[in-house]
This record gives structure tokens, C-alpha cells and sequence, in this order.
């Protein structure tokens, strides 16, 4: 069954020439002229019944107003929208609520926007309370509450939806840690009871591992739509086209450089998995002989901290480099870092002097694979030792 | 459209695994699988079938509207050391004045009833009318944020006014009914007719207020009219006078504000036990439903923008 189907949607913004004076009553036709903005053009797609999509893309791509849209929060310009079942939007979780009403209140309140009914939320109440862990403030006026509970206290109202199709808009991006694993906790449970689900981030990582499609929203049209980790590649090679070194520029002015890099493992050619074997080509052209070349791969969190980064420099061979291409080779046996997706830079150094620094070049995806709770997969052994 | 099924790794997020038994009811869920309602937007437009549509809608959220006019009373008073006393202050000082100037600086025909009594029992059904109005059309404006993050019909907005304008009317009733006791003024059954009269007033005002708060969304002149033309209105339709004493060559122009004819049929069932007369009461619930349709159908083919231009 399709659950949410667009057809041929598109959105126009009308941005006005924003003037007050009195002038613009006899310039009419010329001042007052009002300019056009298509936010999104032409989109068409389907949802299935139980599945997950992501929408990435850059700010102003057209994710928010594409959410508006399935929500009836904005009506299309063109085009038309079914949707099948019970929906529920998540554009921001605390906006509804009545800073002067008390916690208790504005449960009633908020849960009633989003489509409750009393009874269900009187009976949910204690529940939403006990998850949100405002406790005893519960009675408080909000005005009066932390921009934490705040936040808390609007996703926990949230939570205790039971939508056929649930609607998430940056939802994680507020809140602390915790917060956003538990966030990630009730979709991914949302997600196993066969709920349909939109889900539009910038953590790339987060549609990554909740999603089983996703489609790239560029300038208001949809530029690719396939599996998250395919669309997720092309968006990361696309966001960071300006700023990265991209691998095909190439300088003959310097002495060595990278020319690509490719992730496999002994068992498939274009995956690697947390705790198993992992192989990376990297390919370079040199100018001249290098005698000790130092290479690093460098593999960054999405939030741009270093994860880990692979050298010859100390413990590696001393790799000599003759003129012209050729591929060296890297190999980690038990792949320790958990799955995600990572920036890549690459760097050839010689004698401590950089010759070349290739920085976001490329993006490792790591699927699951040994199981990993924290940050690494650490290879070890258990044993009864009897005294 | 191709949807690639990879498998997707449902990886749970470390820590906090699961602490809450928070559970969701299994998709197979019997009362979901048969009744998903289906819902189809469109570019709005102008249709009276939204009417109905909108209604269905409408009666989903009935739950919103009660919470939110009870909230709307609840907000009002809140803070203030009046409290809810503040919903007979404004009728009893009109009252109060309109006496002072109509009994003592100058007179008006009431027909033998004593003056408060006869300008209370008509500003009763005008306060709610005119503040009701005047309060719905700011209501979509003033919280922006629930337009543009939220969904639900927005018409509860303009009508959680209203109704919070129908318990302040009901608790002024209180005083009428006191004043009434205090004058000697008696009671007949024909008061009764007071209710389907007050029900009309009630539609005229959500028909303008539902027309115009959308108006409103658009061009903020309408907001900042809204108060005056209620100051000139009020002196428009029979509050402080009687019809009787319009010059009968201006009658028929007079009456074709319905609120004007509907106003003095309520003074007159409540204090003088008169009865309407039928056709007139007839011809203005027509009028009534009729308004309020388009008003409601212009609404909801506006709705689609106003998150747009709030």
C-alpha cells in the first residue's frame, strides 16, 4: 500500500516588495511588483506503507517547505498530495506550547494539536510526564521552565503519538546526548511497529541508519531518490564540492599526489563492515622518486572531530615511490570503527614535509557488522579461568 | 519510482536502551488497518464542498477547540485580581453610562421598561458580537509560530474566541437575570425564544469573524478598522434605542443589518415576553446559514496560505 504520494508537486513563494509608505499607492506597476521563488518544482514520489525516507539536501533545498507541505501546514502551488492513514508532523516540538498554561496544561493543549483527544491524552498523562522528567515542575507555569525541559517536555508529548505516518523535521538537532539517543530510540521503535516515516536531517548518519530510501532535494527538485547510502554519497560529494580538494584536480607541479581512493573487503568489492577486514587502495602519480613517502588516511565524524587515521608513518614499511602512477595498498585487519559515514582526507608527506593534503576527498560508508555498542568495535577474548 | 528495500540497519542509538515501557501498538493494529482515512490536497481553491470536508475535519478536532477556549478564558484571567468578575465589568459600566446619558441627559422611548434593564438585555448579545469579532480577527496573527509549525484547522482559532465570547455572554446572563428580579421585570415562556435569536447572532459573527480573520492574515487594515466600525455599529443597531423610535421612512433601510432586527427581537422576547415573528426569524437564519457557508468556504480556501503570509 502507498501511504504518501506526491504528484507533479510544486510550491511558489510570492516575496513581496516590502513597503509601507504611501509611495507605493502611485507607483503601483513598478514598486509594488512582487518577486517569484518556486521552492520546489515538479516533485513526484511515493512512500510505501512501513517505509522510511530521508530528505537531504542544502539549506533552502526545498526540505522544509516539503514538509509543510505533507503536513497541510502550506497548501501546493501545483500538484497534489494523498496521503492514507493518520499523519503527524514534528516541524518543531515545543512551538504550541502557552508560555502562561502550566505543564499539565499545555500537555492537553499541544497533545490536542497534534491530533489527540482528551481522553487519550488524560490517559497517556502520567506516562508523557514520567518520559519528559520535568517531575514536580509539571505544575509550573512554562514561561518558568529551562530551555531544556521546554524541549523535553514537547518531545515527550510527542512520543506518546500513535500516527500511521510520522513527519520529523530536525527534531534531533535540540536537546543534549542523551536526548537525541532517545529521540533516535522511539523512531527506530516507531520504525520496527511498521510506522511510515519522513524524516528530513542534516545528520546525515541518523538518515543513514533509520532509513531505507532517500531522496536529494536540490534547489526545490529532486536530484537522485535510491538507497540512503547512494544518495547520501552524491549529497556529501555535492556539499562539499567548493570546499574539499576533489581528487580530479590534478597539479603536475607537484612532486606526488593522491589520484583516488577506494574502500573494499576480501569478501565484497564496495562495502567494508565494523569488526571485520577492511582494504583501501589509494591511488597517486608521482613526478619524480620518492624515497620514504609517509601516507595517511584520515576518517572524520560527520561532525568533523578526527574518528581515527591510519599512517605508515611509524609502524608501516618505508614505501618508495618511482615516477609515474600506481596504487598502494592499506590494510586493517578487524575494522574498529562503528558504522556511519566518514569524511576521508588523504595526505602524502615525505621527510616531514607535506606534498600533498587531499582534504574531504571522499566518504567511507560502514555498514554493521560485529556487533558494537560505543564508539569502537574492539576485537577481544573471553575465557573461564579456574582457580 | 523505484524504492530500493536495502536492508536497513535499525541500529538502536548506545546507551539508554529502552529504560521507559513506552510501547506502540503493532502496525496490523485491527482498528487502524480498516479505517486510514484518506486525504487529498490540492492547490486551494474556492469550493463550497470544503464546507463539508471542513467540518469532518472539524469534528477530529473538536477536542482542540474545547481545550482552547477553555484556555482562552483561563489565559484571559490569569494574573488579573478580578478574575472572571472581568466578564460583567465591561456590560455593567456601558450600562452603566448609556443610563446616565438616556435617562438623565436625554430620554428614549423603552416601551415602559425601566432603562438599564432595557439597554443591558440588548448589550449583552452586542458585546459578544462585537468583541468576539474584534478578538478572533487578531487571533490568527498574534501566535504566528502555531500557523507556520503546526497543523490543525484553523478556523479553531477565530472560534475558540467565539466561544470564549458565548461564557462571558453566559455569565452576564447572570446579572440580566438578577436585574431582572431587582425591577420586577417578569418572565415568560417566550424568553425561550431568545436562545434560537442569540444562536443567529452567533452565526452572523462567525460568518464575519471566520470572512474577515482571514481577511486579516492579508491586509492588517482590518484589524485596525475592526474596532470602530463596532464603535459606529453599536450605534447602528437598536443597543441604546429602540426601533421604535428609527422614523418609520428609515425602517426598511434600517433593518437590513439583520444583526439590527436580531438584536431587538432578543431585547424584546427577554424583557417584554414578545415573540419574533416567524418569517422575519426565518428569513435571517437563511441569511445566516448562507453566510456563514461562503464565510467558511473562504476561509478554508485561504487556509492553504496562511502560513505563508502570517
Amino acid at each position: 500500500m502507498i501511504d504518501l504520494k506526491l504528484d507533479h508537486v510544486s510550491k511558489k513563494y510570492n516575496i513581496p516588495a516590502s513597503s509601507n509608505s504611501p509611495k507605493r499607492w502611485y507607483k503601483r506597476g513598478f514598486a509594488r511588483r512582487s518577486s517569484e521563488m518556486w521552492a520546489l518544482r515538479d516533485i513526484s514520489f511515493e512512500v510505501k506503507e512501513g517505509g522510511a525516507l530521508g530528505i537531504v539536501g542544502h539549506n533552502g533545498a526545498g526540505k522544509t517547505t516539503l514538509l509543510k507541505l505533507l503536513s497541510s501546514i502550506t497548501a501546493p502551488t501545483r500538484g497534489q498530495i494523498t496521503i492514507r492513514g493518520r499523519l503527524a508532523a514534528l516541524v518543531e516540538v515545543s512551538s504550541g506550547f502557552h508560555p502562561e498554561l502550566t505543564g499539565r496544561e499545555n500537555i492537553f493543549l499541544h497533545g490536542a494539536m497534534l491530533g489527540m483527544r482528551r481522553a487519550e491524552i488524560t490517559r497517556k498523562m502520567s506516562s508523557i510526564v514520567e518520559f519528559s522528567g520535568v517531575g514536580q515542575y509539571i505544575e509550573v507555569p512554562v514561561k518558568r521552565y529551562s530551555s531544556g525541559m521546554y524541549v523535553r517536555l514537547g518531545f515527550s508529548i510527542a512520543a506518546h503519538l500513535d500516527p500511521d505516518i510520522l513527519l520529523l523535521d530536525e527534531v534531533l538537532a535540540v536537546g543534549d546526548v542523551a536526548f537525541q539517543a532517545r529521540c533516535l530510540d522511539r523512531i527506530g521503535e516507531l520504525r520496527k511497529a511498521g510506522r511510515t516515516i519522513v524524516f528530513v536531517s542534516h545528520d546525515l548518519a541518523a538518515v543513514y541508519h533509520l532509513c531505507d530510501r532517500a531522496i536529494l532535494l536540490a534547489r526545490g527538485q529532486i536530484l537522485s531518490d535510491g538507497t540512503p547510502r547512494a544518495v547520501i554519497d552524491q549529497y556529501q560529494r555535492m556539499a562539499f564540492a567548493g570546499q574539499g580538494t576533489s581528487l580530479d584536480q590534478l597539479d603536475p607541479q607537484k612532486l606526488a599526489e593522491c589520484t583516488s581512493i577506494s574502500f573494499s573487503s576480501p569478501e565484497s568489492s564496495d562495502s567494508v563492515r565494523t569488526g571485520y577486514p577492511m582494504i583501501a587502495r589509494l591511488g597517486y602519480r608521482a613526478a619524480q622518486s620518492i624515497p620514504g613517502a609517509v601516507f595517511r588516511i584520515s576518517l572524520y565524524w560527520p561532525s568533523g572531530y578526527l574518528c581515527a587515521q591510519f599512517t605508515n608513518e611509524a609502524s608501516g614499511p618505508r614505501l618508495s615511490l618511482e615516477p609515474g602512477t600506481g596504487t598502494i595498498q592499506f590494510q586493517c585487519p578487524v575494522l574498529p570503527v562503528v558504522p556511519g559515514l566518514y569524511r576521508i582526507d588523504l595526505s602524502i608527506e615525505s621527510n616531514g614535509c607535506e606534498i600533498d593534503l587531499r582534504q574531504r576527498c571522499a566518504s567511507l560508508c560502514v555498514d554493521s557488522g560485529r556487533p558494537a555498542q560505543g564508539d569502537f568495535y574492539i576485537e577481544n577474548q573471553w575465557t573461564v579461568v579456574r582457580s | 519510482m523505484t524504492s530500493e528495500n536495502a536492508a536497513a540497519p535499525v541500529v538502536a542509538p548506545p546507551g539508554d536502551a529502552g529504560a521507559e515501557n513506552l510501547s506502540w501498538t503493532p502496525a496490523g493494529d485491527q482498528s487502524k488497518a480498516t479505517a486510514r482515512p484518506i486525504k487529498v490536497i490540492g492547490p486551494p481553491a474556492f469550493s463550497l464542498r470544503t464546507v463539508f470536508t471542513g467540518i469532518r475535519t472539524l469534528i477530529q478536532y473538536s477536542d482542540l477547540l474545547y481545550t482552547l477556549s477553555v484556555f482562552r478564558l483561563h489565559v484571559r484571567y490569569k494574573q488579573s485580581f478580578l478574575g472572571w468578575a472581568w466578564a460583567v465589568v465591561q456590560p455593567l459600566a456601558l450600562m452603566g453610562i448609556y443610563t446616565f446619558i438616556f435617562s438623565h441627559v436625554t430620554t428614549v422611548a423603552t416601551g415602559g421598561a425601566p432603562y438599564p434593564i432595557f439597554v443591558f438585555s440588548a448589550l449583552l448579545p452586542w458585546i459578544f458580537f462585537s468583541s468576539s469579532i474584534t478578538n478572533s480577527i487578531q487571533g490568527l496573527v498574534t501566535y504566528p509560530n502555531l500557523l507556520t509549525k503546526m497543523y490543525f484547522p484553523r478556523e479553531i482559532i477565530p472560534l475558540s474566541y467565539l466561544a470564549a465570547g458565548l461564557a462571558d455572554f453566559l455569565i452576564a446572563s447572570l446579572i440580566l437575570a438578577g436585574l431582572m428580579v431587582h425591577y420586577g421585570v417578569a418572565l415568560t415562556w417566550n424568553v425561550l425564544y431568545a436562545i434560537p435569536i442569540f444562536l443567529l447572532i452567533a452565526g452572523f459573527a462567525s460568518a464575519i469573524a471566520l470572512f474577515f480573520s482571514a481577511v486579516h492574515v492579508r491586509f492588517r487594515d482590518v484589524g485596525l478598522a475592526m474596532p470602530f466600525v463596532m464603535q459606529i455599529w453599536v450605534f447602528a443597531a437598536p443597543v441604546v434605542y429602540s426601533v421604535q423610535s428609527v422614523p418609520v421612512r428609515l425602517r426598511r433601510i434600517y433593518l437590513l443589518d439583520p444583526v439590527a432586527g436580531l438584536i431587538e427581537n432578543f431585547r424584546r422576547a427577554v424583557i417584554y415576553g414578545t415573540a419574533p415573528d416567524p418569517a422575519a426569524l426565518a428569513i435571517s437564519a437563511a441569511m445566516a446559514i448562507v453566510s456563514l457557508a461562503l464565510a467558511y468556504a473562504y476561509f478554508k480556501s485561504s487556509e492553504g496560505a496562511m502560513a505563508d503570509l502570517v
